[in-house]
């Protein structure tokens, strides 16, 4: 199916020959299909619930209200206050619940007030609470698929325009390289971490939370895609000058040709190895950008407004900095490996001091 | 090339030296002098309604003149002079003016309102004047006069005496443009109507109502400097920008402790000319006030529990339960002391402010159920862990003003649902929020601008969910947060105004339909289809009713008391019947933390004041500080103090 050049092949063995960055990706991988079925380990809806012999499974249903399980409410049901009831009344009805049974918006404060409570199995708080009584490992988790799935579709988006510009630029030159140099120079000097503040200030509030997290994270591609041009306006000017693209001309390819089918391929080797540290810098992008307030809007849940809390309750919850640090050291360290083994397998030098 | 190193090192000495001395000379050098003394006398001599000069001959008999003596002092006798406080600064102040563009910011209260001296006080618990800068005065209800006899003592912080002449030009320079406060300019326009010169140090100032209250319009104003502005002109705002101005406070600002950016030093005015006035002499003890720069709010409270800083509110809840708990070692040593203290003060209207001119929400019956879908209960018991309690109406704190039986609706799911189902929202949609017949989902934006309370807009959002009904968060910084009011944008906003020590409270700023729209009704007295909007008013609520408009201007003419506390009552209910403001929650007092040498008089404080530290009736004492401190190096512990101070409490 996959019809791989031989010397795609010989840098994937390498790649795979390299352990840490290979683990460190299947770890990565496999923390992303985790995160993608995370309503099934992290929710305060119930898996299963078994009512009068009828089995429900709420996880991605609509909402049920109190009474269709007998109790004596209408808004949403309560699935953990539902288990307890059902084991006291001890008949058939029964309820299962995730591994950890809260959602990352609701404030559980098992002693009526809201404050941080220390990490505690007995409350099926692992990590403890944060500072309005918020499981903390529910948010690491949904923050962390955010950040993750943000950061990805910011390197596709920021790869997807830099890539086209600046082959257009190498290849076409002349004045529209002119052009594009000068526009790119200027554009590229904007402070980009400003901007977001600035742009994100002035935008109307009244949008819902996914369609801020699209404009941040549009406003954060428009400002981030102009370093790769320079890579792609090299290495296509490179490639372009050589014969085999002059044999392709002669026999008549067209422009679309020449760049799909030739070029791209040829440079993308290049680029390949950039990717990790785009993720690596937009993770931390997003992170510093809640640490200041201008992220995500709340009360999404995300990596640097958890640092944020624990910052200011350093003296008062530890676990809260520690928790959120520790997710953060690994997820950066882990992508960061991916990145240099990636580099390292591309490397057209076999042996190099990459290490 | 060989000169160019030492061009650019020429050049930036001579920016340096620039740099330095921009300060200092800025001031003097940059400024031409000029004298305006023609160009007031001019602005009189066109306004001889407002500005009048008679003799002591001309000055009326039988007026019942006030001296206030029979009020009992203020601050304590044992309260020893010297030491210096620290205090954190958020951020450095940008501005020393006192007035114009920048200068109502949170270090004003160091340079004007808790400082300097106005004609008279009101005493913080009898409510009654005492003098400041007056020896006596008179109020005149029937002429709408208020007679002031200025101390002959009193004298401005560079020895110039006080006089007439100050409080005529006082309202010179708050009604100029030059100051570029057009809030000023209409106040001291339309709220006084006369000034009349008796002799230097007799004068008298009219209203235009006679209001219950009318003494306090003109005993609470403060002079302005004559000598002193007699630069003020178009550039006023960058002249004086720098400026510490000649003052009544007892507390001087010398521009080598004005270290910009990082903090100011005030040092105590030991030959201030009040010294030894009867309730002034045992206030502004400090010898020096320090005040530092400390942005961040758990790094000023690192730097309160090292001891840099003397006290530290402890208003939230987080704060006084977790981390200055009562078992904390230096609470249980008896270093630091934590003290509660239950105020008597208008409460500032902490609730949720409903757009009525927005979509669904000028239904009545979507109101009352967002009214019974907010379970503030909830959040005086979670959040304020049960130390506040709940906003009774949105008037709450003027004694016989305030409604005496008016309750707000309570948090009842079946009440909020049956109103809902009024207003046609019955079936819940698949995500458990109510609809109506057309789809339409019961939702709203939920905003405000106060960040250190986002915590109770989620506990409110999730309490709304169980009644069907949406509250989109939107949690804006404070700036954002007041545009968005004050531009009407918002369907349901969370916010205070915050209120001063009145005797009744303001009807038509929040509820007058001229605040509402451009033309509320046509002539006939019918809802004008085409209204717009009117921004940058605080009617919030886009209230606009044809009744509540009659019973405000009716208020505002009244001179009768009983009158307008029938009034006062009627609005109440009619606004509560309205629906349109979900009343939140009331702090009953304030509550610090301070260290040990910081003393305080016997019953800690005043009935009617609003911080611990407004009337400066607090000192340092040193001796107890070097005390403390050697007592901290060595282990030696105190006796704890956590003391609640209520004998003011209102039950």
């Amino acid at each position: 199916m996959l019809n791989l050049n031989p010397q795609t092949l010989k840098r994937l063995r390498r790649f795979r020959e390299i352990k840490r960055g290979y683990y460190s990706f299947l770890f990565l991988v496999g923390l992303l299909a985790l995160l993608s079925f995370g309503e099934l380990l992290v929710n305060s809806r119930a898996l299963i619930v078994s009512y009068d012999d009828t089995l429900y499974f709420p996880t991605y249903s609509d909402f049920h209200a109190g009474t269709d399980f007998g109790m004596d409410y209408d808004y949403e049901v309560n699935y953990r206050d539902l288990k307890e009831k059902f084991s006291q009344e001890g008949g058939d009805n029964w309820v299962l619940m995730p591994a950890v049974p809260y959602n990352p918006l609701e404030n559980h404060a098992p002693g009526g007030v809201f404050k941080p409570s220390p990490p505690s199995l007995g409350d099926r708080h692992i990590l403890g609470t944060d500072t309005t009584s918020r499981d903390i490992l529910a948010r690491l988790f949904y923050g962390t698929r955010i950040a993750l799935w943000f950061s990805i579709a910011f390197m596709l988006a920021v790869y997807a325009i830099g890539i086209t510009i600046g082959c257009a630029m190498g290849y076409f030159g002349g004045v529209f390289d002119l052009v594009f140099q000068r526009f790119i120079e200027i554009w590229s000097n904007i402070p980009f971490l400003y901007m977001i503040i600035i742009v994100f200030s002035v935008i109307p509030q009244t949008f819902t939370i996914p369609t801020r997290i699209a404009i941040l994270l549009t406003v954060m591609v428009l400002f981030s895609w102009t370093s790769m041009t320079y890579y792609m306006r090299t290495e296509t000017y490179k490639e372009k000058s050589r014969d085999y693209i002059a044999a392709a001309r002669v026999i008549g390819a067209s422009n679309t040709r020449i760049i799909f089918r030739h070029i791209l391929p040829n440079v993308l080797s290049t680029l390949v190895t950039f990717m990790p540290f785009t993720v690596v810098s937009a993770i931390t992008a997003i992170t510093a950008l809640d640490f200041l307030g201008f992220g995500l809007p709340p009360p999404t849940p995300s990596l640097g407004e958890l640092l944020k809390q624990g910052t200011a309750t350093l003296r008062t919850a530890p676990w809260i900095v520690m928790s959120a640090f520790g997710t953060l050291v690994v997820l950066l360290t882990v992508v960061t490996f991916i990145g240099e083994a990636v580099r390292e397998s591309f490397d057209p030098k076999k042996f190099t001091i990459y290490r | 090339m060989r000169f160019f190193p030492t061009t650019v090192a020429l050049f930036a000495l001579l920016a340096l030296s620039a740099c330095g001395g921009s300060s200092d000379d800025a001031q003097q050098s940059d400024f031409e002098v000029i004298d305006n003394t023609a160009e007031v006398q001019a602005y009189y001599a066109e306004r001889p309604e407002f500005f009048s000069f008679k003799t002591l001959a001309d000055l009326p008999t039988g007026l019942n003149w006030e001296d206030g003596s029979h009020l009992p002092e203020v601050g304590s006798p044992e309260a020893k002079k010297g030491g210096t406080e620290y205090i954190r600064l958020q951020d450095f102040p940008r501005t020393l003016r006192t007035m114009g563009p920048d200068s109502n910011g949170s270090f004003r209260i160091y340079l004007l309102d808790d400082v300097s001296m106005s004609i008279a006080h009101r005493h913080p618990n009898d409510f009654e004047y005492f003098p400041g800068l007056a020896e006596s005065w008179a109020v005149d209800h029937e002429n709408k006069t208020v007679f002031v006899k200025l101390d002959p003592k009193a004298t401005w912080s560079d020895g110039e005496p006080i006089t007439s002449d100050d409080f005529f030009f006082m309202f010179f320079m708050n009604q100029s443009s030059y100051i570029v406060a057009p809030w000023y300019n209409n106040w001291y326009k339309t709220q006084y109507t006369n000034i009349t010169k008796y002799d230097d140090l007799t004068f008298s100032i009219s209203v235009p109502e006679a209001k219950p209250d009318m003494g306090s319009r003109v005993l609470e104003l403060r002079p302005t400097a004559e000598h002193f502005f007699k630069e003020l002109g178009d550039d006023y705002v960058e002249r004086y920008q720098w400026r510490f101005e000649t003052t009544t406070s007892p507390y001087l600002l010398d521009d080598k402790n004005l270290k910009k950016g990082r903090s100011v030093t005030l040092t105590r005015n030991k030959d201030w000319w009040a010294k030894d006035k009867k309730h002034w002499r045992y206030r502004f003890n400090m010898d020096k006030i320090h005040l530092a720069v400390i942005r961040d709010t758990s790094k000023h409270f690192e730097a309160f529990k090292r001891g840099d800083i003397d006290q530290f509110n402890l208003r939230l809840a987080e704060y006084w339960y977790e981390k200055l708990p009562d078992d904390d070692q230096d609470v249980a040593s008896g270093y630091i002391h934590k003290s509660m203290f239950y105020n008597q003060h208008p409460r500032p209207t902490f609730g949720m402010w409903i757009n009525t001119s927005k979509g669904l929400l000028d239904n009545r019956d979507i109101r009352v159920g967002i009214q019974y879908a907010s379970n503030w209960d909830l959040v005086l018991e979670k959040f304020f862990r049960g130390d506040y309690a709940r906003m009774k109406t949105s008037s709450d704190g003027y004694g016989e003003f305030t409604h005496p039986t008016l309750q707000p609706r309570e948090f009842d799911i079946n009440k909020a649902q049956e109103a809902f189902a009024r207003a046609g929202f019955t079936e819940r949609g698949p995500d458990g929020i109510l609809q109506n017949e057309a789809g339409q989902r019961l939702s709203f934006t939920f905003s405000t601008g106060y960040e250190h309370y986002k915590d109770i807009l989620t506990i409110l959002k999730e309490e709304a969910l169980k009644a069907g009904l949406e509250l989109r968060l939107e949690v804006l910084d404070s700036t954002a947060g007041f545009k968005k009011v004050q531009e009407k944008k918002h369907d349901v906003h969370f916010v205070a105004f915050s209120v001063s020590l009145e005797m009744y409270p303001r009807f038509w700023e929040t509820y007058h339909a001229d605040n509402a729209y451009d033309v509320p009704f046509l002539e006939d007295g019918s809802v004008n289809p085409d209204r717009k909007v009117k921004t940058q008013t605080n009617n919030l609520e886009e209230l606009a009713l044809q009744e509540m408009d009659s019973m405000i201007d009716q208020y505002r003419i009244s001179a009768d008391k009983q009158e307008m506390i029938d009034l006062a009552h009627r609005m109440t209910e009619l606004h509560h019947e309205h629906a349109s403001f979900v009343p939140g929650f009331v702090q009953p007092g304030y509550r610090i933390g301070h260290w040990r040498w910081i003393r305080y008089p016997e019953g800690f404080n005043y009935k009617h004041t609003r911080r611990w530290d407004e009337l400066f009736v607090h000192w340092v004492d040193s001796d107890l500080k070097e005390e403390t401190q050697a007592a901290k190096n060595s282990g030696q512990k105190f006796e704890p103090e956590i003391n609640f101070y209520d004998q003011f409490a209102t039950p």
